[in-house]
């Protein structure tokens, strides 16, 4: 849940990246930290190997200006996705207010793409949240692969696999290049928003 | 497609592959690629191709044994740890953050810096018993069972805490040496007779548990460590969930069972223990419908 204080008037937000691993969770967060330097709060921070998989997590800190007279801070997180860190994905899942699932469009992950949608699922339930309920949105990364040839899968394929049951906004994007990059986040960040203004009834 | 361009095909894909350090799709292509050029009619020079890809292939295996070898725990600065002390604590109560900032240091694997902490938060008087356990744990950790000793023996002459909780200390030290199998002589601690009945108010019982995870010695996932959020505690019992999608979890625990090797995490603290499995039950009806319920008396020391 949103972090509230009421006394210096911010609101801190948390919004995950979640996915497979090499999906490009990190590569959406590099180029938000690229392309929107005057945004962002502080550095990114990356804590990967060497083989830059992400080993304990990605922090990202966004500050979005005032809302009612309090400062809003978002706070991105990227999990790491291989699937042996799973208690680390339940640390940096905690106090979540927002999912972005990064599928990777590359045929031979569509399996794995599959087994990430449950893990979250498991571990938002686990922690009291409903993957039905909670601000989610999904991503079909790795499109410009298409262009060179490569096996990717359709995107309507990976709608039937991943958000036939969820109907969630749903973007296509290449985060390498940066398409599609920050539709996906700017769609999270409305609908944590929303979900904060329920939270605290403000009107409208 | 001639075999030609379906070897072209299937080597630029495996590259690719390697690129992203998806390997073992990487792997799985040169594969591919090695049994075509063993089946095909059409090519010629088919020695010399089936070691050019192997030697490729060789160099993502070596990458994939690099990773499984490479160390889990990197070396962080101290901006890193900074923040995960600030992003990974959640109570509202500042001595309580203080802990779980610490307990989140040893979860990441930093245990000199998380001894640190608590090192700075007992010489600040915060739940003190509670926190000299964690050090006691982190110094098993990264360090000696000497180092240990050497500790509480420090603690016990410079009297900076009161006899009930050396004693309370004292008794943690004794079971987890004996759980592990360590000899080592203790300090006694005299009897002050003044201070014989006084009640410590931090109590012995279990630390309220956020999450446990157990170390498998039997079952299908035999050596794998699986962690559970606690769902509900009573003293020193606490029940977790097993989702019933994960028969291989379900499997693995029979009523009866002795887990010699649990580590318990709080919100303000981390220890290891061992326990018994007393209940393993179907939940029958509401939203976790299906579900199992272990039920786990934990022996703390
Ligand atoms: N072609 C292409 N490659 C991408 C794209 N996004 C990421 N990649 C590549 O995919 C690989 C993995 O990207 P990361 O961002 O590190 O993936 P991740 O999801 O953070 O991976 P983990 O930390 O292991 O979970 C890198 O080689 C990226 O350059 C994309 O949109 N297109
Ligand atoms: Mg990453």
């Amino acid at each position: 849940m949103a972090n509230f204080n009421f006394k210096e008037r911010v609101i801190e937000c948390k919004i995950v990246y979640y996915g497979p691993g090499r999906c490009g969770k990190t590569t959406n967060l590099e180029y938000v930290f690229k392309a929107f330097k005057k945004t962002t709060s502080g550095d990114m921070v990356s804590i990967d190997t060497k083989g830059d998989r992400t080993l304990f997590f990605d922090f990202l800190p966004m500050g979005l200006g005032k809302i009612r007279g309090c400062d809003v801070m978002m706070q991105l997180y990227a999990v790491p996705g291989q699937q042996k860190y799973s208690s680390t994905r339940k640390m940096v899942l905690k106090g979540v207010d927002g999912v972005v699932f990064v599928a990777d469009s590359l045929e031979v992950r569509r399996k794995a793409n599959l087994l990430s949608l449950k893990d979250l699922q498991g571990n938002l339930k686990e922690q009291g949240h409903s993957i039905f309920k909670l601000p989610l949105i999904i991503q079909y990364n790795k499109r410009d692969l298409a262009e060179e040839g490569f096996p990717i899968l359709p995107e309507d394929v990976l709608e039937q696999d991943l958000n036939s049951k969820l109907k969630v906004p749903s973007f296509t994007a290449s985060a390498v290049k940066g398409t599609g990059v920050w539709p996906t986040l700017k769609e999270c960040m409305k609908l944590t928003l929303l979900e904060l203004q329920k939270e605290l009834k403000w009107a409208g | 497609m001639s075999d030609k361009d379906r070897i072209r095909s299937l080597l630029k894909e495996a590259e690719l592959y390697k690129k992203q350090s998806l390997l073992t799709q990487s792997k799985g292509k040169y594969l591919n690629v090695l049994q075509i050029i063993e089946s095909s009619r059409q090519l010629g020079n088919r020695e010399k191709l089936l070691d050019a890809v192997r030697e490729k292939m060789r160099a993502v295996e070596e990458k994939l044994t690099e990773i499984d070898e490479a160390p889990e725990v990197p070396e962080l600065s101290e901006s890193q740890h900074n923040l995960i002390r600030k992003r990974f604590s959640f109570s509202k109560d500042k001595d309580k953050a203080a802990i779980e900032g610490a307990v989140a240091l040893a979860k990441f694997g930093q245990y000199e810096q998380a001894l640190e902490q608590f090192k700075k938060l007992l010489r600040q008087g915060i739940l003190p018993v509670v926190v000299a356990k964690n050090i006691i744990t982190c110094l098993l950790s990264f360090s000696t069972a000497d180092a240990a000793v050497a500790q509480f023996s420090q603690w016990v002459s410079r009297e900076s805490l009161s006899r009930p909780q050396l004693k309370q200390i004292r008794a943690f030290l004794n079971s987890t040496f004996g759980k592990k199998g360590i000899k080592a002589e203790l300090p006694k601690l005299d009897e002050a007779p003044a201070e014989a009945g006084k009640e410590d108010e931090e109590g012995d019982a279990v630390l309220d548990l956020s999450s446990i995870s157990i170390q498998l010695e039997s079952g299908p996932l035999k050596g794998e460590t699986v962690e559970f959020d606690v769902t509900f505690q009573s003293g020193n019992s606490v029940s977790v969930i097993i989702p019933a999608r994960r028969k291989d979890l379900l499997d693995s625990f029979k009523t009866g069972m002795e887990l010699s090797d649990i580590q318990c995490f709080s919100p303000i603290g981390f220890f290891r223990a061992n326990g018994v499995l007393f209940g393993k039950t179907e939940i029958k009806d509401g939203p976790k419908q299906g579900d199992y319920l272990l039920e786990i008396a934990i022996n703390a020391d």
